[in-house]
């Protein structure tokens, strides 16, 4: 393992000493793709435990009264569209980044 | 977002020979017919007159023993209407031509995703804004035609009249926003879904892209059903009167 370790650790060396023969524009890690990549993430983490919370609260309304099934999935349905209208909106900022 | 011109577009660029150039800011100076620049009109043209042929077709032959195609359509507009009667008291119905004629444009637009060498209108923002501002102002239009103009534009001010300072500008901000939300839905969840059919394609053509294709097909038909259950509910909002 830890030769492993150490193998990796060289070879990262090597990469990075191979990349100084170009010349490298500084460019902060927070621009550019990477920061649209890591924004849809996080909108999809919140995005996913709300519509999880949604969706488990239609399931009990139908098990309690599955005659209300049609009006409940309706409503879950709209709301489901309001929450993921946010992660949208992320995913419509990540589009405009280049 | 990089510009990609449908397979349609460049062919009908090719055959009937037009002029490829440059245009000012848009896709880095790529030299684009015009065909090619306005492909989602290209394509939402195209999904607008296949809703009017199918339409057309089944109205043409209407018949008492309903064929496979006119039980889908007599599906399709009950459901509209019961949806329609469901939010909007006494006069629902009346409404019935606008919001049909809404769905089938935008699920029509987005079926085209499906198709190869097509791309859904609705993956432009162009296309689902104009969609959303016609649902804007008939809906305006209808609840001044319901309520009064004067009638109309007082109720953003609440019912509180000391507070009708605050709540005036915060309700034409949340009825102008609106447009916003409706149309960038619609267009978000198209063309992410559009995107992401690419790479996979693009990762293994054959048989990889047709999961990704079947729920495309599914989430045409729901965000379809959210742009008209939306439309429904602005309009609900617009015209019914409060006692």
């Amino acid at each position: 393992m830890k030769k492993f370790l150490t193998t990796a650790f060289l070879f990262t060396l090597a990469a990075v000493a191979f990349a100084q023969g170009a010349p490298v524009v500084q460019k902060s890690l927070f621009e550019g793709q990477f920061v649209a990549h890591l924004s849809l993430a996080i909108a999809a983490a919140g995005c996913g435990l709300g519509q999880g919370k949604a969706v488990v609260a239609a399931c009990e309304g139908v098990a309690r009264n599955p005659q209300a099934a049609g009006a409940i999935r309706t409503t879950m349905i709209i709301g489901l569209a309001l929450i993921e209208a946010l992660v949208i909106y992320v995913l419509v900022a990540a589009f405009a980044i280049k | 977002m990089e510009h990609h011109a449908s397979l349609l577009a460049k062919w009908l660029t090719q055959v009937l020979g037009l002029a490829q150039h440059p245009w000012p800011g848009f896709s880095h100076g790529a030299a684009l017919s015009i065909l090619e620049r306005y492909d989602h009109l290209l394509n939402a043209a195209l999904a607008a007159l296949v809703a009017m042929l199918i339409t057309g077709l089944v109205r043409k032959n209407l018949a008492r023993i309903p064929g496979p195609l006119q039980q889908v359509f007599e599906g399709v507009v009950g459901g509209l209407k019961e949806m329609l009667n469901d939010n909007i008291a006494h006069h629902g119905e009346k409404y019935l031509p606008f919001i049909g004629t809404m769905a089938l444009f935008v699920f029509f637009n987005n079926l085209f995703g499906l198709i190869p060498a097509l791309s859904p209108g609705t993956s432009n923002w162009n296309v689902t804004l104009g969609a959303a501002l016609v649902v804007f102002g008939y809906y305006n239009w209808h609840g001044m035609k319901e309520q009064g103009i004067g009638k109309y534009w007082l109720h953003f001010a609440g019912p509180i009249w000391w507070l009708a300072p605050l709540m005036f500008p915060l309700e034409i901000l949340g009825l102008l926003s609106r447009i916003l939300s409706h149309s960038l839905r619609l267009f978000g969840n198209i063309a992410g879904e559009h995107v992401v059919a690419g790479i996979f394609f693009g990762l293994m053509p054959i048989l990889l892209p047709v999961p990704m294709m079947f729920l495309g097909l599914f989430f045409g038909l729901i965000q379809t059903f959210v742009f008209t259950m939306l439309a429904t509910i602005y309009l609900s909002g617009a015209v019914s009167h409060e006692h």
